[in-house]
């Protein structure tokens, strides 16, 4: 016990319902040591989260935890009163949770939030405060002047390092991090993290960080839990689940992690014809546009490529590189502001009657990334996949029964293709009975249906659990050979985009900044941004850096 | 909500005993006045006390305050649910075009509905309503040309949300047309907001109709709940002490928008889950929960 700060045994949390309760968290034991990085992974719905809530014992309702007992520095937290939980909470373990934004007031310039947190434990002199704040302001490295500034005019970066300022300001034995780095860039991410472990170096603190990226947690945890299902199936020091871990579960996830290598590429053919050309692309957005003075943001500032027919291009970038916007704009869901759009040799800003737009829409397609929302929660399947059918063929020949025979069999057919088998069984699911990848598979079903010569693929597998994505991304390769049509894959993962496409566009803010065949930028990447883009998703990220 | 969302709504027990009460008068109201020939009809001597021959009374001018009662409740249930209905259908049509189609349409759309917002509504439905010849239709109009702008906003703000989901957009590449996207994909996802916004909408139709008709500003010779309440000060009620001129449709009105916003409650539990979830568990586990606390721990909940 001398060594351990915190300690938890057979912790079962369950979601209390007037008929059914949910078991959340079964029989879970794990034990964090002084200044040790404790990692813990899970996909979505595993309990990770519910874990760090009853840590803290802030689970909102319907969550009740039922058994075992969980230890800090020799008492129990579950025996705490209201009062002893609250002086515990922040000044002794903290939390820093995903989203900085929703983390900090927006109302509140930086310094007062600071500020606030420490006199809701300490009686402290203005002066002193203030103190305190440019102190933790240099530790976090971030110019004291922002202190004045309100959430908004910081960067994500910025506003994440605020939140972890906020939460050594106390000086907590443990800092319990809920995916901190989620939605950061990938390069950020890193550099946050960095920062934190030269933090703990300094100051001294345990880190109980909780992950679904595998990958990542893996490059600077000492010991690492993989959780499935409200129980720890795995737990042992990094470097063991590193080879493999002694879990089937955790051999898969490793497994599924996408590497930067150039095993697996397709050979790009030489003489393919041009499907789509972008030709010195524009699009700018308005922002705070009032009558005397707007602010205008160029998403997409003068970007020219091209989209051969039977390709996968890899469009790789961090949010706000404008690779959104890119998809929004060749699906016409937007209009650009300069430049132009050929598909098949026709300009594309030229659609003006809405036959001619079914016509392009036909002709391209689009996945989403978010497989929850691309799917409407109140429509079945048969439902998602019959209205592309309804809308591009046409059964006035047919009678009703006839034209419902042959929709399904085509629905059964597509559906079979995804490898959503067996069919049948899908046609009337709900989206919320289904699991993340089969509905990523029905969407992808939905667009194919149109039977498509580009599909645009944003972001398709960011937010699947680590386990389905390769699975995802194997379909679509699949698919592009077996129906020969062109994929144009965004992303922010390189190594994604390397495993699947023939050719990469590197984008930075707007610009094409490399691109060329795969094996090639793989090899020899000549862009700085790149290589730091290619080092940041290697396990080993942290040595590469060093 | 999934495709059980009347299930829900009936399993939901303060929606459940709105809905009896606000069906019950519905009842009453469509079949009641089947029983009384004319409600109008002098029966017996004005300012009769409740008795076997005459429930509620009789009024100053010796007409049964049963038959009024149920008669009025036939004409202000339907100018309540009629003005409610189209004062969200037009909402509802104006605020999803405003918020699906944006830019140059939503802005000239969301100046009309702030026209109509700033407009003063009590004092300009007194006017309208003065000038139009009196009668149920006059009052609808009324109440939907003041009424109509609030809800306007309120869907406006949903669709310019949904309009931004995936499903959304998915559909529009699909190629699906501009009206169907509305119609199938985002109101079926509003439904609990329209469902509100309709109830609220009744709440506030019932009580601004019997307020116009209390001031005389309907067609008094029709018996409604309003008029009823305008003939009783009328009659001096108050200075006769005929309490039961008036007491029994007020308690029909205050009843109906009792039962009416408990079953908007009701749905507000069932679109947001987590009232639903506080509730259990301070049934299942009482003391040890506290709504501001920490979370509970409950070792012997199964009791081991």
């Amino acid at each position: 016990m001398e060594n351990k700060i915190l300690q938890i045994n057979n912790l079962s949390v369950d979601f209390l319902s007037d008929d059914i309760s949910t078991n959340a968290v079964k029989d879970f034991s794990i034990y964090i040591n002084k200044n040790e990085v404790f990692g813990l992974v899970g996909e979505s719905g595993s309990g990770k989260s519910t874990v760090v809530k009853s840590i803290l014992r802030i689970l909102p309702a319907p969550g009740v935890i039922t058994n075992g007992d969980i230890k800090f520095q020799n008492q129990d937290i579950l025996n705490l009163d209201e009062n002893e939980l609250s002086s515990l909470r922040w000044s002794q373990i903290s939390l820093v949770k995903q989203k900085a934004l929703n983390s900090l007031n927006p109302l509140m310039r930086i310094k007062n939030q600071i500020i606030d947190t420490i006199r809701a434990h300490e009686k402290i002199t203005t002066t002193d405060a203030i103190e305190r704040c440019n102190y933790l302001m240099d530790l976090v490295e971030i110019d004291r002047t922002y202190l004045n500034n309100y959430p908004h005019e910081l960067s994500g970066g910025m506003r994440q390092r605020v939140v972890i300022a906020i939460a050594l300001a106390l000086k907590p034995k443990l800092i319990i991090m809920d995916e901190p780095t989620t939605a950061l860039d990938v390069v950020v991410e890193k550099e946050i993290i960095l920062k934190i472990l030269d933090l703990k170096s300094q100051l001294g603190f345990s880190i109980l960080f909780i992950t679904h990226d595998l990958n990542l947690i893996l490059g600077f945890a000492d010991r690492v839990g993989v959780m499935l299902k409200g129980q720890l199936v795995d737990l042992d020091s990094a470097e063991k689940i590193k080879s493999g871990g002694n879990d089937e579960y955790t051999k898969k996830l490793i497994n599924s992690i996408p590497q930067v290598s150039n095993d697996n590429q397709a050979k790009t053919d030489n003489n393919t014809s041009v499907l789509m050309q972008i030709i010195d692309l524009q699009k700018v957005y308005n922002l705070n546009s009032s009558l005397f003075s707007s602010d205008k943001i160029h998403a997409i500032d003068g970007i020219s490529f091209n989209i051969y027919k039977n390709e996968i291009l890899g469009l790789v970038g961090e949010s706000g590189s404008g690779k959104s916007t890119i998809s929004k704009v060749l699906t016409k869901l937007i209009d650009f502001n300069g430049g132009k759009i050929l598909f098949d040799g026709k300009n594309i800003t030229k659609i003006l009657n809405n036959k001619d737009l079914l016509k392009y829409r036909k002709k391209v397609q689009m996945i989403f990334q978010d497989a929850f929302a691309s799917l409407n929660s109140i429509h079945t399947v048969y439902h998602h996949l019959s209205r592309p059918i309804l809308i591009h063929q046409s059964y006035s020949n047919y009678s009703k029964v006839e034209r419902d025979v042959i929709i399904k069999k085509q629905i059964i057919a597509i559906l079979e293709e995804v490898d959503l088998t067996p069919a049948e069984s899908f046609l009337y699911k709900f989206p919320h009975e289904m699991s993340g990848g089969e509905r990523q598979r029905v969407s992808l079903a939905r667009a194919l249906l149109v039977r498509p010569d580009l599909l645009i693929a944003d972001e398709p597998t960011s937010m699947l659990d680590m386990s389905i994505r390769m699975d995802i991304l194997d379909l679509l390769k699949n698919l592009q050979i077996k129906k020969g049509i062109s994929i144009l894959y965004i992303t922010h993962d390189i190594a994604s985009a390397c495993y699947l496409s023939n050719r990469l566009i590197v984008l930075k803010n707007g610009k094409i900044n490399e691109s060329g065949d795969t094996s090639e930028i793989i090899t020899n990447p000549k862009d700085d941004y790149t290589k730091l883009l290619m080092n940041s998703c290697q396990s080993d990220w942290i040595k590469n850096r060093s | 909500m999934n495709r059980l969302w009347y299930m829900r709504i009936w399993c939901n027990y303060k929606a459940r005993l709105g809905i009896i009460i606000v069906g019950s008068f519905i009842i009453i109201a469509l079949i009641g006045p089947i029983f009384f020939e004319d409600p109008n009809a002098y029966v017996d001597t004005p300012l009769l006390e409740p008795s076997f021959s005459h429930l509620f009374g009789t009024t100053g001018q010796g007409q049964d305050v049963f038959a009024q009662t149920i008669a009025g409740a036939r004409a202000t249930l339907f100018i309540g649910f009629g003005s409610g209905f189209l004062v969200v259908l037009f909402g509802l049509i104006v605020g999803s075009v405003a918020g699906y189609f944006g830019k140059r349409i939503d802005n000239i759309l969301s100046l009309l509905i702030n026209i109509f917002l700033l407009m003063p509504g009590l004092p300009l439905m007194v006017i309208i309503a003065a000038w139009l010849p009196p009668g149920p239709f006059s009052i609808m109009g009324v109440l939907v040309f003041t009424g109509w702008a609030w809800n306007a906003r309120v869907l406006r703000s949903q669709v310019l949300s949904l309009r931004e989901i995936d499903y959304v957009n998915a559909s529009i590449i699909i190629g699906e047309s501009n009206m169907k996207v509305i119609i199938y994909q985002i109101w079926p996802q509003m439904l609990s907001l329209i469902m509100a916004s309709f109830i609220g909408a009744t709440v506030y139709s019932i009580g601004a109709q019997v307020g116009l008709e209390f001031l005389g500003l309907g067609d008094v010779d029709k018996v409604t709940w309003g008029n009823n309440l305008y003939w009783a000060t009328n009659d001096l009620a108050l200075l006769t002490g005929s309490w039961w001129t008036f007491v029994p449709t007020g308690l029909g009105i205050a009843l109906v928008s009792f039962g009416l916003t408990l079953i908007n409650y009701g749905i507000d539990e069932i679109a947001n889950p987590r009232l639903l979830s506080e509730r259990t568990l301070k049934t299942r586990l009482s003391t040890l929960y506290d709504r501001n606390g920490s979370t509970p721990v409950a070792k012997d909940l199964y009791g081991k």
